[in-house]
């Protein structure tokens, strides 16, 4: 008894002289600067992106992906990436990609993250750096690396290689008893169906993506046939037309509009994902096109309340994913682009693109990694890992592809014929030739 | 018993009472402390609140005012430019020689008349492009609404006349970017947990966020979205924040933002033109008001633990003060109890003893003055024979009360001292029985009382025990029974066999039942200590020493059996001894319902009687007056014999003998010079004929049975106690003489 109440005793007094201490050492003797001037030697490089940077436990997957990546950086190069950031509310108002132009070309940022199109013309405007002696390089798959090499220079590196497909709603096609398609036929045949059993609209669309519809059906020969690099060469140097591979694709899309597969007004006016995207999750449409991220994204297709399924589009080869590399580039003028170029080597090592692809399990622009996907990826994912893909932007073509296809179905979806189209595919290709 | 069991509820109550008298103001002083602190604490988070918010307020007027200077800096700058401008020769080459810099970046000029003008990149500027439909101003310049730029950054434009000589000549158009006003916000707005945003009140669009101001989900874009991404999705609060836009007024609410209650600030700039909006959570501004509320929680809570742990203190030093006085006022009990139990069975003990002795007294000198009476009478009546004979007789009966008396006497003490031990040997129940019954029937013929015996399930009735215990045992509750029956009553003798607990041992249980006068159940309680009787034995015609029942409880225990009694004052008693005795091994069961008494022929005992007669005896007697009486006794029976003083002449004398000078050897054992025993064994050690077979018979007082014992350890054949009883002397030596 005596012994614990010494114990008692000793623990309250060694308390209370901790306490007593404690509260003597924090008050500031007189004269004494209160203010702490902390000195600020973390460098800031600046990073144009479509949103915003996220708190770390924000139920975007991607924002969340591509910032533990930034973080990573951060951590490791002492420095802080400031987000400049632009959306467009509507399609009246300036794009992104047009923003992104107009900031690279008035060298607003250190970084950018920018669509293909965006990418490739401001590498021939040689407005970007060329990445190609980052460390990261070597582990790069071919098909970013020829997807993003503009006049010799890598000018964009991704975090993810974005493939395009078809989301599908399996339950509706199971309720009138429809396989899903695999060629052009196929697809009209279900649409058909879906039209005669009220589905007014049975492809969902919007003002950005309804191009992977045409080149799946544009390239799929091109980049299936196994004389890619030559057919390449005879577009670039004239002897073959681009409107000659885009007529199949324009037209069959012109048919689905006709037929009322597609709403083009809508389409023209819908931001991705934010337009059609409530009608498909509210199973009103059973069709949409998306990239691959969107199915694992809660605030795009995420958790529907039907069995989801995403497959490639309808061409004569079968179903075929389309590949779009984006790209996060440097500024060539940067005055900080050394920092900017170590940043890229961080959040593009292996380890990142680990973090990231497993984030948002998505295919990694890394040959070394290979990510598990969702049930409902698979279908895609096994073509793509077989080969069978067309790619949406290349570089390596002189006429951009991703942008100005993009421009050229949004006048076919304004009234333009299928010729008209064409005619605007030989006036680039013209334009192009030396 | 029931006064003490209510004195100590009461106490029960009374500790119960005190405790809660005790707890009471404990729970009111924290009742009274908890309120307290409650409402000081209240008190402090309302004004922290309130002075919070004020703090808020001031920050964002002084962003606001900031701002609101930035933007008419600007515009005054601008008027010099127009100035200079209206001064220069050729405004246009003004306008052309400008190069940007990061506030202004786009200098553009049209002339009065004109709807196209130049702007400083060369290009060509129409004011179409613009809109100043707001009509918003600053330094009462004309500003235009929020747009994305050549840049790809948000501007807005100021247009500013150029006046020459009064007269305006053209207007002047200067394109200012949000980024540059980005370095006067604070760096860290409450520790980055405040978001602020920079929003073009007309467009409602998201212009700058300012750098280090926090991070934030979604919602980036405009109002609509801000309302979207933090879910302030209210139509009233919508409707109330746009009127107040509209009117360029200040609007702060309070909002969960993310499940955290937030504040939501819109703070105009430069007359509505622009506003501040953003979200800081409630717990950020009220950091202070936390910590001092926080701080006071853990001086309280310290100090309530203190208060607590006394408490704690104070009552387990009071519980163990209790303990320990509770347990010296048992043990002063204990000890109390224990002296008062003491001195209570001192008291009885002297009682029983007092009471014991006064009966002895009694019952001594009954029989004595009987003897001694009778005896005067006889010398009285010396004459005539009759009287003789019945006076004799009477004698006789008083001299074996007395003796039984003295040898129960005697027995207890022997019981009681530990010094009695059991004289096991074979022996037949059905005998027994018999013996009994032929002690007690005449008893109860002469009481008119009726006795019964009934023996059932007993399966073997040669069993192994000590055959005089039992028959005692038997004798005591059934000499009771007649003794305490009335007249014509009747008493059950009733054997029966229980359930075995082992193949070896008979299990069987003895009931004496009789309808007599039966027990008080005070004297039941008592009935098997020592010196007790029923009825005192000077005021009942009953007489006994009191010690039977104790003597058959001791045996029965010294036997491992035990012994109940049942009785109801008026309607008799009910005795049940319960008993296991070992059965012998070897020897077959014989049949029972045999007494051997029976079995003697007239023959035989006509030859017994005769036994004596012609017989010559060595008698080792050293008390001169129980030789003379032996001596005469025998000489009665037509024998003779020699007296010895002492064991060792005896010995001699029967060494000196020649063989069969004599029939036997009757032994007294305490004697001067050589004991019975000593010399018994010394006679069986002579080397003669007949030193091994001449019978030797102790007579003795000794009449214990370890004294039968030990006789027989001697080398004696028989023990016949004294005083002499010549039937049994008889009976002995004839068994002997064969």
């Amino acid at each position: 008894m005596k012994g614990i109440l010494k114990k008692t005793a000793a623990i309250l007094t060694a308390g209370a002289l901790v306490l007593a201490t404690g509260a003597c050492g924090q008050s500031g003797t007189d004269g004494e600067n209160l203010i702490r001037n902390e000195e600020e030697d973390r460098v800031e490089i600046t990073l144009f992106a479509p949103m915003e940077r996220s708190k770390p436990d924000v139920e975007n997957a991607a924002r969340t992906a591509f910032d533990k990546t930034i973080i990573m950086a951060e951590e490791q190069l002492n420095v802080v990436v400031e987000y400049n950031t632009y959306t467009a509310v509507d399609y009246q108002e300036k794009s992104y990609d047009d923003v992104a132009l107009d900031r690279i070309r008035s060298d607003m940022d250190d970084l950018y993250l920018l669509n293909p199109d965006v990418l490739q013309k401001m590498g021939e405007e040689g407005r970007l750096a060329d990445l190609s002696d980052l460390a990261c390089v070597k582990n790069l798959r071919d098909v970013v690396k020829t997807a993003n090499t503009v006049n010799g220079k890598l000018v964009g590196i991704p975090q993810e290689v974005v493939v395009y497909g078809l989301f599908v709603n399996k339950d509706m096609f199971d309720c009138y008893s429809l396989a899903l398609p695999d060629t052009p036929e196929e697809f009209l045949e279900c649409c058909k169906v879906f039209k005669e059993n009220g589905i007014e609209t049975p492809v969902g669309a919007n003002r950005w993506w309804l191009e992977t519809f045409v080149f799946a059906q544009a390239y799929a020969d091109l980049y299936n046939g196994g004389n890619t690099e030559a057919e390449i060469e005879a577009l670039n140097s004239g002897t073959r037309k681009y409107s000659d591979y885009m007529r199949k694709g324009f037209t069959y899309l012109k048919e689905m509009i006709d037929l009322g597969y597609i709403d083009a007004e809508t389409a023209y006016t819908y931001e991705a994902i934010e337009g059609e995207g409530p009608d498909f999750l509210a199973q009103k449409t059973p069709i949409v096109m998306a990239y691959w991220g969107a199915a694992n994204a809660e605030t795009a297709y995420g958790n529907p309340d039907f069995n989801l399924q995403i497959i490639g589009f309808p061409s004569e080869r079968g179903q075929m994913p389309v590949v779009s590399v984006t790209g996060i580039s440097v500024l060539e003028s940067s005055e900080r682009q050394q920092e900017a170029r170590e940043v890229l080597e961080v959040i593009l090592s292996d380890e990142a693109l680990q973090v990231y692809a497993e984030t948002n399990q998505v295919i990694s622009p890394s040959q070394n990694l290979e990510v598990d996907c969702i049930e409902a990826l698979k279908p895609l994912n096994d073509l793509v890992n077989g080969g069978t893909y067309v790619l949406a932007s290349n570089a390596g073509m002189k006429v951009e592809q991703w942008g100005n296809t993009c421009l050229i179905v949004r006048k076919l979806l304004e009234g333009a014929s299928v010729e008209e189209c064409m005619a605007e595919f030989d006036k680039l290709q013209e334009e192009s030739l030396p | 018993m029931l006064s003490g069991y209510l004195y100590m509820e009461k106490k029960k109550r009374r500790i119960l009472h005190k405790k809660q008298i005790l707890i009471a103001p404990f729970i009111l002083v924290f009742c009274i402390l908890g309120a307290v602190v409650f409402f000081i604490s209240r008190k402090i988070t309302i004004e922290m609140s309130e002075s919070a918010i004020g703090n808020l307020s001031e920050s964002l007027d002084l962003i606001s005012n900031s701002i609101d200077a930035i933007l008419k800096r600007e515009a005054q700058f601008q008027k010099m430019i127009a100035k200079e401008i209206a001064n220069a020769a050729k405004p246009e080459d003004f306008v052309l020689s400008y190069d940007r810099n990061d506030t202004m970046v786009k200098l553009s000029l049209i002339l009065s008349g004109e709807t196209v003008g130049i702007s400083n990149t060369g290009e060509a500027f129409a004011e179409e492009e613009l809109d100043f439909s707001a009509g918003k101003t600053v330094d009462g310049l004309p500003l235009s609404g929020s747009y994305i730029n050549s840049m790809g950054t948000w501007a807005y434009t100021i247009r500013c006349p150029v006046i020459r000589e009064g007269k305006e000549i053209a207007s002047l158009y200067i394109e200012y970017i949000y980024d540059s006003v980005d370095d006067m916000f604070p760096g860290s707005f409450y520790n980055r947990d405040a978001k602020l945003y920079l929003m073009d009140a007309a467009s409602e669009r998201l212009v700058l966020k300012p750098k280090g101001i926090g991070e934030r989900d979604a919602g980036h874009m405009s109002l609509d979205d801000f309302y979207y991404a933090n879910k302030i999705l209210e139509t009233d609060i919508q409707e109330n924040v746009a009127e107040n836009i509209k009117n360029g007024k200040d609007v702060m609410f309070y909002h969960d933002i993310q499940n955290e209650a937030s504040l939501i600030y819109m703070w105009s700039v430069n007359e509505g033109a622009v506003y501040l909006i953003g979200y800081v959570p409630v717990q950020a501004i009220q950091r202070e008001g936390n910590a001092v509320n926080q701080n006071i929680l853990i001086v309280v809570f310290v100090m309530l633990t203190a208060f607590t742990a006394c408490c704690c203190l104070y009552l387990f030093f009071e519980r163990q003060h209790d303990k320990i006085r509770k347990d010296q006022e048992q043990e002063r009990e204990l000890h109390n109890r224990q002296l008062q139990e003491a001195l209570q069975t001192a008291q009885i003990a002297n009682n029983s003893k007092t009471m014991f002795l006064s009966n002895m007294s009694h019952d001594i000198r009954t029989p004595m003055n009987a003897i001694l009476g009778f005896t005067t009478l006889l010398e009285k009546d010396a004459d005539n024979p009759e009287r003789v004979r019945e006076y004799t007789r009477k004698i006789t009966a008083s001299g074996q009360h007395l003796l039984g008396l003295i040898n129960d006497v005697l027995d207890i003490s022997k019981i009681e001292s530990g010094k009695a031990a059991l004289t096991i040997g074979e022996f037949s129940l059905d005998d027994m029985v018999s013996s009994i019954d032929a002690i007690i029937r005449p008893a109860a013929k002469a009481k008119n009382q009726s006795f019964e015996i009934a023996v059932t399930g007993i399966r073997h009735t040669r069993l192994l025990g000590d055959e005089t215990r039992l028959g005692q045992i038997l004798l005591n509750l059934l000499s009771n029974a007649v003794k305490y029956t009335q007249e014509g009553g009747s008493i059950q003798l009733r054997i029966s066999g229980l359930r075995q607990h082992s193949s070896q041992y008979e299990h069987f249980r003895i009931e004496v039942e009789d309808n007599g006068y039966g027990m008080t159940p005070e004297y039941l309680k008592t009935i098997f200590e020592a010196f007790t009787r029923a009825e005192n034995s000077t005021t009942n015609k009953v007489q006994g020493t009191g010690l039977g029942m104790a003597i058959t409880k001791n045996i029965v225990e010294l036997m491992g059996g035990t012994i109940e009694v049942f009785s109801k004052e008026g309607e008799g008693s009910r005795f049940v001894v319960e008993l296991e005795l070992r059965i012998p091994e070897t020897k077959a069961e014989e049949p029972s319902g045999k007494a051997e008494g029976d079995a003697r022929t007239p023959a035989a005992q006509k030859a017994e009687a005769e036994c004596l007669r012609g017989r010559h005896f060595l008698v080792a007697e050293d008390n001169e007056i129980n030789a003379e009486i032996l001596s005469e006794l025998l000489l009665i029976e037509g024998a003779t014999c020699e007296i010895m003083e002492n064991g060792r002449l005896a010995a001699t004398r029967f060494e000196q003998a020649p063989p069969g000078s004599f029939d036997a050897i009757l032994m007294d054992v305490q004697m001067p010079v050589m004991n019975g025993y000593e010399a018994s064994r010394t006679i069986r050690a002579m080397e003669r004929e007949d030193a091994g077979t001449i019978p030797i018979i102790a007579m003795t007082a000794n009449a214990f049975a370890e004294d039968v014992k030990d006789a027989m350890d001697a080398g004696m054949n028989a023990h016949v106690a004294k005083p002499i009883d010549m039937e049994l002397l008889k009976r002995t030596i004839n068994q002997y003489l064969k």
